[in-house]
């Protein structure tokens, strides 16, 4: 079953997003920088990541607080695979004790 | 500070898709229930499997696409969907322009399509593995081969995932249980490690966690990744100037 108000949502957010994956290579990436704004660039890959995780930083949840701090000690000194395990594993502990 | 991402001396094409193989395998073993319960709740909003596979194999932004089926209701609210859309993955207009540096070798016929498969793992781990190969004098630093196949295991995944996850609907329950859904924190965490270089340099970081942490508290919306990704950028942007 396909609609077409949703066939047309569907094709309008891919010409949104695929426009935000295009224009910031268009207009900047070409460009020579500054060493100013060459800085800022490479600061930015670390401050979008954490931007898009901060809501986990503030949930209401102590269970979810302790977890994420266990997965940051994690994520220091492990690897992608164990860093996950844990994550996952401590999460279902800690709201299994914790609710 | 790399050993997120194993890495290969020689550079030949099997050498390179091998490489990202080894490196998308445990962040595709996290994305799989993500996408399932994308699917599973498209599906509780009235999508069917087609529309669920349309949407997540063109759109291919899932924070986008929680977003949308989140604002789902009939009759469709399209402008607001679309414009919440634009706004979720108003972060890609800064992670293409930090890429483009690293692209400049290529021609845009292969820049273009290979920019749809950009999302925040794809970019972070290009560009953490062109860091590292550029340090290790290898050229060009950015792997065009390894970006694609990273990339086209993570689209392919998304949305034959979450159309699974539509079709299963409601077998699949409540992920939050599980602690399922903590492995997405955890990712971005190891992929953030990876790019630590010094205290100094990662001042801006925690003034973007705490400006998005705010923004996300205070303004309903995906108002919080925009505004903590200005906040580090204004930041790193005074400390630039405090060092020269």
């Amino acid at each position: 079953m396909i609609h077409s108000t949703t066939i047309l949502t569907i094709v309008l957010m891919a010409f949104a997003t695929y426009a935000t994956r295009a224009l910031g290579y268009a207009v900047l990436g070409n460009r020579t920088l500054s060493p100013r704004a060459r800085t800022m660039l490479d600061a930015a890959p670390a401050c979008v990541l954490i931007s898009v995780i901060a809501p986990a930083f503030v949930s209401p949840r102590p269970a979810d607080i302790l977890a994420l701090g266990i997965t940051a000690l994690a994520a220091f000194r492990l690897s992608m695979m164990a860093t996950v395990a844990i994550a996952i594993l401590s999460a279902a502990a800690l709201r299994f004790a914790l609710g | 500070m790399q050993q997120a991402i194993p890495l290969a001396p020689a550079s030949s094409r099997s050498g390179e898709c091998t490489r990202a193989v080894r490196v998308a395998l445990p962040i595709l073993v996290a994305l799989i229930p993500l996408a399932m319960v994308l699917g599973a709740q498209s599906a509780r909003k009235g999508l069917s499997p087609v529309e669920v596979a349309l949407m997540t194999a063109l759109n291919y932004a899932g924070g986008s696409e929680f977003a949308a089926i989140g604002l789902w209701t009939s009759p469709l609210p399209v402008a607001v969907i679309v414009g919440m859309t634009f706004l979720v993955n108003s972060r890609h207009l800064l992670m293409g322009a930090a890429l483009g540096p690293y692209l400049s070798h290529l021609p845009r016929r292969i820049v273009y399509p290979a920019l749809f498969f950009m999302v925040d793992e794809s970019w972070a781990i290009g560009i953490a593995d062109a860091r590292s190969r550029a340090a290790r004098g290898l050229l060009p630093a950015f792997s065009l081969t390894f970006y694609m196949c990273f990339s086209l295991m993570f689209w392919v995944t998304w949305f034959s995932c979450a159309t699974l996850g539509a079709v299963l609907g409601p077998v699949i329950g409540d992920i939050e249980r599980w602690g399922l859904d903590m492995a997405f924190p955890a990712i971005f965490l190891v992929l953030i490690r990876g790019m630590w270089t010094s205290m100094r340099a990662a001042r801006p970081w925690a003034v973007s966690l705490v400006a998005a942490a705010v923004t996300y508290l205070l303004v309903p919306g995906a108002w919080y990744v925009p505004a903590g990704a200005v906040a580090g950028l204004i930041t790193a942007w005074f400390f630039a100037g405090e060092q020269t």
